[in-house]
């Protein structure tokens, strides 16, 4: 099945949906967001990640009207929304704690929005009923909240926050209070209701697979400021900063510094070592401080010495078995521990390492990114 | 004599607890003894007083009617005693005990036989009037300089009392004493109980309740001495206590207190010991020591009534036994009257017209 | 065996406690007045054994109850209580809810001191304070004093000894008695629910309405309980701020009681007014129990 790539923001004519605009937000002396620029395009599923107190939720409420700019400019659709409360704007929010008005029923809470539209009652029952459908609820339509099991729960706050159809919907950590195994099928689920509606979904998450999992594009958070904006591939592969790339699935850092010849570097990282190979479109300045990060899956883990363009020997110190892989911990004689993972294509009794054994790690030189700060 | 309103406040919940022997609990009126003699009699007696003090008859009766107040004697008023004599709550005095009632004055022994025939069960403490406490200056000016301050017409003639009504009138908040004096108004019996002579003492009070401030039993005392009101129907004593605070207050407010000329009624609080008494032996003790004379006359002395003991009388001070408020002259004593407690039946009467008289119900 | 214990006490305490006085109580309305000691007869007397049980019975009637039907001061005094206590207990909500509501939405740290402040009267007599009511409303109290140098009135106005000083009496001495159970309510209400409704298109206003207000119904209904049943049978307060005209039935209770000393009929009047009281509260449970079970 043909499909066109969904990549608005790779398009200079698109207008995006939400822009904001050197947006600063303070609380007292506290700055939660730093004169921040971000687009956002119609139909995207945005996830803005960060560790608590990054500010990702603050952006959330300020989408949402709960929170004012303190100074900067948001718009919605080329609109500035400033003065808009936020029982005006065409954006609905899904709560964290979901929010559910506990006096009313499944229904109710539902309809609670569009019954504040004024529509008339036929319009507000076909839509309900739609709602409920797709988030699969009809067997609880009478029931209270408090009647109803986590995942149910889950799924009446986002019937609610969809019933009003709004261009906007925000998401602030909405599978948090779910177990690990329903938080991945509402991952898919939440997906497939993105794209049944075509609604643009901005998520909040501190989760980074759940934000790789279900983003178009992850915009990685610290401390008020966006690090970097992207696809979640480009993120896991070409992250920016040692900061993005150490957030953001597992890897090595390996501190040194840099002698470039062309699109070659050499990074120095430890007395009476060869040097490490990499490669980078960057230029880098003879002698500079540089990082090199490398997933511990693209290092490959061997008894001989195999002939690649980085090879280093250790010791195994410690191993983590996941079933599907393994997870070495290789000490090396500079006294850095280097994350290496295995399939585990074997049954574990052929399996070749095992404690203290002697290996060698060894990898390409394009498996590393080389990172400046 | 004072009323119902705050009786809340003495109730003072007296346990009947264990009492020793010598121990005596005394029940009386607030405010209504010189508190040296309380000291005085424990040094002679070496008996030890508990003195607990009440303002309402109907809180006073309760506890009697109930039974087990752990009282040892108590000061009912007359109509009160006769009615719980009756229903059996106090003990004959054994006579042998009390020397002094030898002090008593046969005068009031007369009246007092009314409610307590032969004294078998009480004796008197202290009596007074009920009659007009005025403000001198304000009645002139509202009724001119022959305003009739001592009849029963200043307040019960709706002429006058309409006149009076913006500068303030209070009436007691007591059925048992604005009845008398509204059949003697009418120049009816003051005792007549019977539905007639009701309706006609309701009729002459209706004519007036709406120039009626308020009907309290204790509020006037301030609002006549303060200048508040102008007019207060109460008792005698309490008016002369508003007479001496506004002349100390220096306020330009003049109280005067006179028995009305039609017939005033005179009340007795008398002393008698519970049926039930813990210490009745105690109880005669202290009886005999207040029939003293010269502990009588500082009682007197101190709160301004007049007693009912007639060897007390060379030991009273001047401006009591001088003051015809509290000691009348032959001649209005003679004018005095007594009234008889109301039946059962008869009280339900009078506590539903006065509930009528007080809001139009 | 424990858990029969634990269950068995707050009955044994309602029987000790509220049971067996109001059996006395029911008793006593039943007897006849008399002028004796205790005043009403008969008395039951069980030296003369199953006889005397059998008499004791054969002398209670109803007598007392038909009497009160035949004055109509009695069930224009009920009247008047319950009127005096529904629009005491209906200010008091106007003026307590945003009390609490202003309790609940102050920063933590000042809610302790902010009850505190609530509770505070209470550790005054509750008599003294009735009474400093009277000095504040007297035709030369603090109110009209104040008023008329304020220039607002130029004749002092008649407060005291009015109904409205039965109301000002009766809401500021119950007004605690509103706040904490609403506040108890307010502080528990999740303040994502007005941002969810916001969000969902109410105004602040509405958001309140249909938000704030269903969620503290219990509160509501807890305070309106704890002001409304006290007030019915409020007697210091109109004795102390009420006029004479001010007819409420714990006034006619005490004039039973102690000018009457008709203890049966004063009986009679308080175990109707418990009835009065009683109905209401068991019809609006029964109503509750059923909503809790359809919502099953």
């Amino acid at each position: 099945m043909p499909q066109t790539v969904f990549a608005p923001w790779e398009n200079p004519d698109e207008k995006p949906l939400i822009q904001f605009r050197n947006v600063t937000k303070k609380f007292g002396d506290f700055t939660a967001i730093a004169n921040l620029d971000l687009d956002i395009y119609a139909q995207e599923f945005f996830a803005l990640l960060g560790p608590s107190g990054c500010g990702k939720t603050t952006l959330m409420r300020m989408l949402a009207g709960f929170e004012m700019p303190t100074s900067g400019k948001i718009l919605l659709g080329g609109e500035d929304i400033a003065a808009v409360p936020p029982n005006k704007r065409p954006v609905n929010m899904m709560f964290q704690s979901y929010a559910l008005f506990p006096h009313l029923s499944v229904w109710d809470n539902v309809a609670f929005g569009l019954k504040r539209e004024g529509r008339d009652k036929s319009e507000i029952e076909t839509r309900v009923s739609d709602m409920i459908r797709l988030t699969r609820l009809e067997k609880f339509a009478r029931r209270k909240p408090h009647q109803l099991s986590g995942g149910q729960r889950q799924r009446v706050a986002l019937a609610r926050s969809l019933a009003k159809a709004p261009k906007l919907l925000l998401l602030d950590e909405p599978l948090g209070a779910l177990d690990r195994k329903l938080r991945e099928e509402t991952q898919f689920e939440l997906m497939d209701i993105q794209e049944k509606t075509g609604t643009t979904f901005v998520i909040v998450t501190h989760d980074q697979e759940e934000a790789m999992t279900v983003a178009s594009r992850v915009a990685v958070m610290d401390e008020g400021r966006l690090v970097q904006v992207s696809t979640p591939d480009r993120i896991y592969e070409n992250p920016n900063s040692v900061y993005v790339a150490d957030f953001i699935g597992d890897v090595n850092i390996i501190e040194g510094s840099a002698n470039q010849t062309g699109d070659k570097v050499l990074v120095n990282w430890a007395e009476g070592h060869s040097p490490l190979v990499a490669t980078t479109a960057a230029v880098l300045q003879k002698d500079q401080t540089c990082y090199l990060a490398i997933r511990p899956e693209k290092i490959a883990i061997t008894a001989e010495q195999p002939d690649a363009a980085n090879v280093v020997q250790g010791e195994i110190l410690d191993i983590g078995y996941l079933g599907n892989i393994s997870t070495y911990h290789v000490k090396l004689p500079s006294g850095h521990v280097i994350k290496a993972q295995s399939a585990n294509t074997r049954r574990i009794a052929r399996r070749s390492f095992t404690w203290e054994d002697k290996v060698w790690l060894s990898w390409s030189d394009t498996a590393a990114i080389l990172l400046e700060r | 004599m004072k009323t119902p309103l705050l009786s809340l406040t003495a109730t003072l919940a007296l346990t009947a607890a264990a009492v020793q022997a010598e121990e005596v609990h005394v029940y009386n009126w607030s405010d209504y003894i010189d508190e040296s003699l309380l000291s005085k009699f424990e040094e002679e007696t070496g008996i030890d007083l508990v003195y607990d003090v009440f303002d309402s008859n109907e809180l006073l009766e309760t506890k009697m009617l109930a039974g087990g107040s752990g009282y040892d004697v108590v000061v009912p008023t007359g109509t009160f005693l006769q009615r719980q004599i009756m229903a059996g709550a106090f003990q004959k005095l054994d006579k042998s005990k009390l020397p002094n009632l030898d002090n008593m004055w046969d005068v009031i022994e007369k009246r007092t036989d009314a409610y307590d025939p032969g004294g078998e069960y009480s004796i008197n403490y202290m009596w007074g009037t009920t009659g007009i406490g005025v403000n001198m200056p304000a009645v002139e000016d509202a009724l001119g300089a022959d305003a009739p301050v001592d009849s029963l017409s200043l307040i019960f003639d709706p002429a006058n009392m309409e006149k009076l009504a913006s500068c303030g009138v209070h009436f007691l908040d007591a059925p048992t004493e604005m009845i008398p004096a509204a059949l003697a108004y009418a120049g009816l019996d003051p005792d007549r109980k019977d539905e007639e002579a009701l309706a006609k003492a309701e009729e002459v009070l209706m004519a007036v309740r709406p120039y009626i401030q308020k009907f309290h039993s204790s509020e006037y005392i301030n609002a006549l001495a303060n200048g508040d009101i102008c007019v207060a129907f109460g008792w005698s004593g309490d008016i002369l206590q508003a007479r001496d605070r506004a002349a100390e207050a220096e306020n330009g407010v003049e109280i005067a207190y006179n028995a009305p000329k039609e017939g005033a009624l005179m009340w007795f609080d008398m002393m008698a010991i519970p049926v039930d008494a813990p210490n009745p032996e105690a109880a005669h003790t202290f009886l005999n020591f207040i029939m003293d004379p010269e502990n009588m006359a500082a009682a007197s002395n101190y709160v301004y009534y007049a007693n009912g003991n007639k060897a007390s009388q060379e030991f009273l001070s001047e401006d009591v036994i001088g003051d015809p408020a509290i000691y009348p002259s032959e001649e209005t004593l003679e004018k005095l009257y007594t009234v008889t407690p109301f039946g059962p039946k008869e009280q339900r009467t009078l506590t539903r017209l006065w509930t009528k008289v007080k809001s139009g119900t | 065996m424990r858990r029969l214990v634990l269950i068995l006490v707050p009955y044994l305490w309602l029987i000790a406690l509220f049971l067996i006085p109001f059996v006395i109580v029911v008793k006593i309305s039943l007897s006849d007045v008399a002028l004796a000691r205790p005043p009403y007869f008969p008395q039951l007397d069980l030296t003369a054994g199953w006889a005397g049980i059998r008499t004791f019975f054969s002398e209670l009637d109803f007598e007392n109850f038909t009497f009160l039907t035949t004055d109509d001061l009695y069930w224009k005094a009920y009247l008047s209580s319950l009127k005096i206590a529904a629009i005491s207990t209906a200010l008091t909500l106007l003026i307590g809810y945003p009390i609490a509501y202003g309790m609940a939405s102050a920063r933590p740290e000042w809610r302790a001191t902010l009850m505190m402040l609530v509770i505070l009267p209470f550790w005054t007599s509750f008599l003294i304070r009735v009474y400093s009511w009277i000095g504040i409303l007297s035709q030369g109290g603090l109110l009209n004093t104040f008023l008329l140098w304020l220039g607002v009135i130029d004749q002092p106005l008649t407060i005291l000894n009015t109904e409205i000083a039965v109301y000002i009496g009766i809401v500021y001495t119950y007004l605690p008695f509103m706040i904490l159970p609403i506040y108890a309510n307010l502080e528990k209400l999740d303040g994502a629910l007005i941002e969810a409704a916001e969000d969902l298109g109410c105004s602040r206003t509405s958001a309140f309405w249909l938000v704030t207000i269903p969620l503290s119904k219990s509160g509501i209904i807890a305070g309106c309980f704890l002001v409304f049943i006290p007030a019915i049978g409020e007697f210091v307060i109109p004795s102390l701020l009420g006029g004479s005209q001010t007819l409420m039935i714990g006034k006619v209770l005490y004039e039973e009681f102690f000018s009457n000393r008709d203890w049966p009929v004063a009986s009679a009047v308080a175990v109707v007014l418990l009835v009065i009281l009683i109905v209401p509260i068991i019809l609006f449970q029964r109503n509750e129990q059923k909503n809790r079970e359809a919502s099953q």
